[in-house]
């Protein structure tokens, strides 16, 4: 994976750089603006990171540029400002998620590895999950390589579910993005969907959160956890 | 009965207080007093003065009806009593001897007419000389003359002096009956033009006293009169300077935010990535993990700090919007849900949908990432954490509970406190967590509560309760 790295800090573009090229991954590094646009002409990226007070200017810049010439690029801002409307000021921006500095490693890869299947989801691979696959543009899933049929709101729920991995989502974005008729579904609907699509690709994908949402997790739950 | 007589108490205590509506009109009752009791002061004087030697027609006259009448003691007297009611008459004193001048008439040595109540005893020692004497308890003032042509002596006598001729005015009410007539009649207009002047005064203190503390807003209401308006400018000055430096100061935080997170961010990468190697020794591995360890201190000790930094300015620059407190409680709670599994606590909500409380977002968010990250650092691995969000009584409560093993009674109080952390704490913290709780919670008018279970189970139970949203907003 190739990955763009926009980070004016000495320290943490280096930490940064060294931490994800462990991880076996393809780091360009830059730390200016100018430099980033070069960057992205020059060579093929899957992702970029991008930090937004650059010496030269604000990162949405960069993001603003890709969006008018209609590259689809997953960009995830590291951000040390934390304030509610800096982060929807970066999601307007064409930003795909936002991760607040300081950040945990662990947090740092799983949100690069979502968003690189999300990439690959929309460049027409597929997102990969133990064992189970899902197709985006032909809507095909499979499990351990057998296709399953799934109805229109269960493949969204799986997508929107498979896409966010290891997050949890909770059941009211569920219900109001993904569900057809948004809202104004009875509270029991999103559970016979969860149940129907579990009973197709099988128990231990889709984790409930009682009350709050539900989750795919990347690694598998530990044997005791499973119903 | 005791609860009246406090009731009693103070309501005379307000009473009691100063206003300067009641200023003003007691500065105008005792400017009124003072003036009456001057022109009083001055007409008694004029009329106790010297008048006896002016009244020297008076006294001709006298003299004229007693020598040439004296050969008709009657006609005489008739004549000189009625000249001497004459003259009672025009002091305005018919009938009272002590409130007007008398006459004494002596023709050869005998008296031949005495005003009614004037003593037969004033005799003077020299003519034409005002003398003063205490007769019947009473003072006398009087002069005589004698006929240049006959033996007769006219003495022409004022009751005693100002002191005498006072004491006769206020015995008729002539100096209290003014006043007491006048003093309502004048004193209630002022008092109901003067409470209708100070309106638009009132209605500035009204909005005053009507906003919160934290609403910075300038007033709305603008006087049109020029005394009123110096005060709310310069109040609505204030305000401006209070917001411009609350502005200032969030503006700071965030920019010390971003400064010290970027450092931390890259210590921590680092020390990560080293740590994310598999060549350490076990050695290594510990003291990097300490290392580690500690920056997460310094980061969250921060982040908790700013928090903090920023709940008590925000307040005054961020408004309160309506918001469905039961989303915000599942949104924060889905996003917490991963970190909690990481020590291994599930988390749980059952709520009630609709709860639509008045707030700030980002101090709520804050207050509920605090509560929750409490709970699942001290639950046991393998527990639950429980919330729950329900309606009662006006009242949005939430409540948190873990399976941890509580806190004591007697700290329950201390833990909101700033920097305090329990003592044999074995969980790392910056001891602002809960001081950022209540922080937020006192902001928004509510309240919270540490407790046990209800069935005596380990665990703490955090309540807390918000005010909901006005009524017709919770849909």
């Amino acid at each position: 994976m190739k990955i763009l790295l926009v980070e004016d800090d000495l320290d943490l573009g280096n930490g940064i750089r060294v931490a994800l090229v462990d991880q076996g991954m393809d780091v360009t590094w830059v730390r200016r603006l100018d430099d980033a646009a070069r960057a992205l002409e020059s060579g093929a990226c899957d992702l970029v990171l991008l930090d937004l007070g650059l010496p030269d200017g604000d990162g949405i810049a960069l993001l603003a540029r890709l969006r008018r010439e209609r590259r689809v690029l997953p960009a995830l801002i590291l951000s040390a400002r934390d304030a509610l409307d800096d982060r929807l000021r970066g999601l307007d921006g064409g930003a795909d998620d936002y991760l607040v500095k300081p950040f945990a490693l662990a947090e740092l890869l799983s949100r690069v590895r979502a968003l690189a299947r999300r990439s690959y989801g929309i460049e027409g691979e597929s997102i990969e999950l133990r064992g189970l696959s899902l197709h985006e543009p032909t809507r095909r899933v499979r499990v351990h390589g057998t296709q399953v049929e799934l109805s229109r709101s269960e493949f969204e729920l799986l997508s929107h579910l498979l896409k966010r991995a290891d997050r949890v989502v909770p059941r009211r974005v569920l219900e109001e993005h993904v569900l057809p008729g948004g809202q104004s579904n009875d509270s029991n609907t999103l559970e016979v969907h969860i149940s129907n699509l579990r009973r197709k690709i099988g128990e231990g994908y889709v984790r409930t959160v009682r009350g709050i949402g539900y989750v795919i997790d990347q690694a598998e739950a530990p044997a005791s956890e499973r119903p | 009965m005791i609860a009246s007589a406090a009731a009693w108490r103070a309501r005379l205590r307000r009473w009691a207080r100063p206003t300067l509506l009641r200023r003003l009109l007691f500065a105008q009752a005792l400017v009124l007093v003072l003036l009456w009791s001057l022109a009083v002061a001055l007409f008694l004087a004029e009329a106790s003065g010297d008048d006896l030697y002016e009244a020297h027609a008076a006294h001709q006259a006298v003299l004229a009806v007693a020598q040439n009448l004296a050969d008709q003691p009657a006609r005489q007297y008739d004549t000189l009593h009625a000249f001497d009611l004459a003259l009672r008459e025009g002091y305005g004193a018919k009938n009272d001897p002590a409130a007007a001048p008398g006459i004494l008439v002596r023709q050869a040595g005998r008296l031949i007419y005495k005003s009614d109540g004037v003593p037969a005893e004033l005799r003077n020692t020299r003519i034409g000389s005002a003398e003063t004497m205490l007769v019947q308890g009473r003072r006398w003032r009087f002069v005589t003359r004698q006929s240049a042509v006959s033996d007769t002596r006219v003495t022409l006598v004022m009751p005693g002096g100002g002191w005498q001729l006072w004491l006769t005015f206020n015995s008729r009410g002539y100096y209290l009956l003014p006043l007491m007539i006048s003093i309502p009649f004048l004193l209630l207009p002022a008092w109901l033009s003067i409470r209708l002047a100070l309106r638009p005064w009132r209605q500035v203190g009204g909005e005053i006293a009507a906003r919160g503390p934290r609403d910075l807003k300038p007033l709305s209401f603008a006087p049109k009169h020029e005394e009123l308006r110096p005060l709310v400018d310069s109040i609505n000055a204030m305000m401006r300077r209070l917001r411009e430096s609350a502005a200032r100061e969030q503006s700071f935080i965030a920019d010390a935010a971003h400064e010290m997170r970027t450092p931390i961010a890259a210590m921590r990468i680092n020390i990560e990535a080293l740590l994310a190697r598999d060549r350490l020794t076990e050695r290594q591995n510990e003291l990097l993990s300490s290392a580690l360890s500690s920056s997460d201190r310094a980061e969250r000790l921060i982040g908790q700090l700013l928090l903090l930094m920023r709940s008590d300015t925000e307040a005054c620059v961020l408004p309160a919007e309506t918001l469905a407190f039961d989303v915000l409680v599942q949104d924060r709670l889905a996003a917490l849900a991963h970190l909690a599994r990481a020590r291994g606590v599930e988390l749980e909500l059952a709520a009630e949908t609709g709860v639509s409380i008045s707030g700030e977002r980002e101090s709520l968010m804050s207050m509920l990432d605090n509560l929750i990250n409490n709970a699942t650092k001290y639950s046991p691995m393998g527990s639950t954490v429980t919330v729950g969000l329900r309606r009662a009584a006006g009242q949005a409560v939430l409540t948190v509970a873990d399976r941890g093993r509580g806190i004591v009674p007697a700290l329950r109080d201390r833990v909101f406190d700033r920097f305090f952390r329990e003592p044999d704490q074995t969980q790392t913290g910056s001891g602002l967590g809960l001081a950022i709780v209540k922080s937020v919670i006192e902001k928004h008018g509510g309240r919270i509560e540490l407790e046990d279970h209800a069935d005596g189970s380990p665990g703490l139970l955090v309540t807390v309760q918000l005010p909901l949203a006005g009524p017709g907003t919770s849909a």
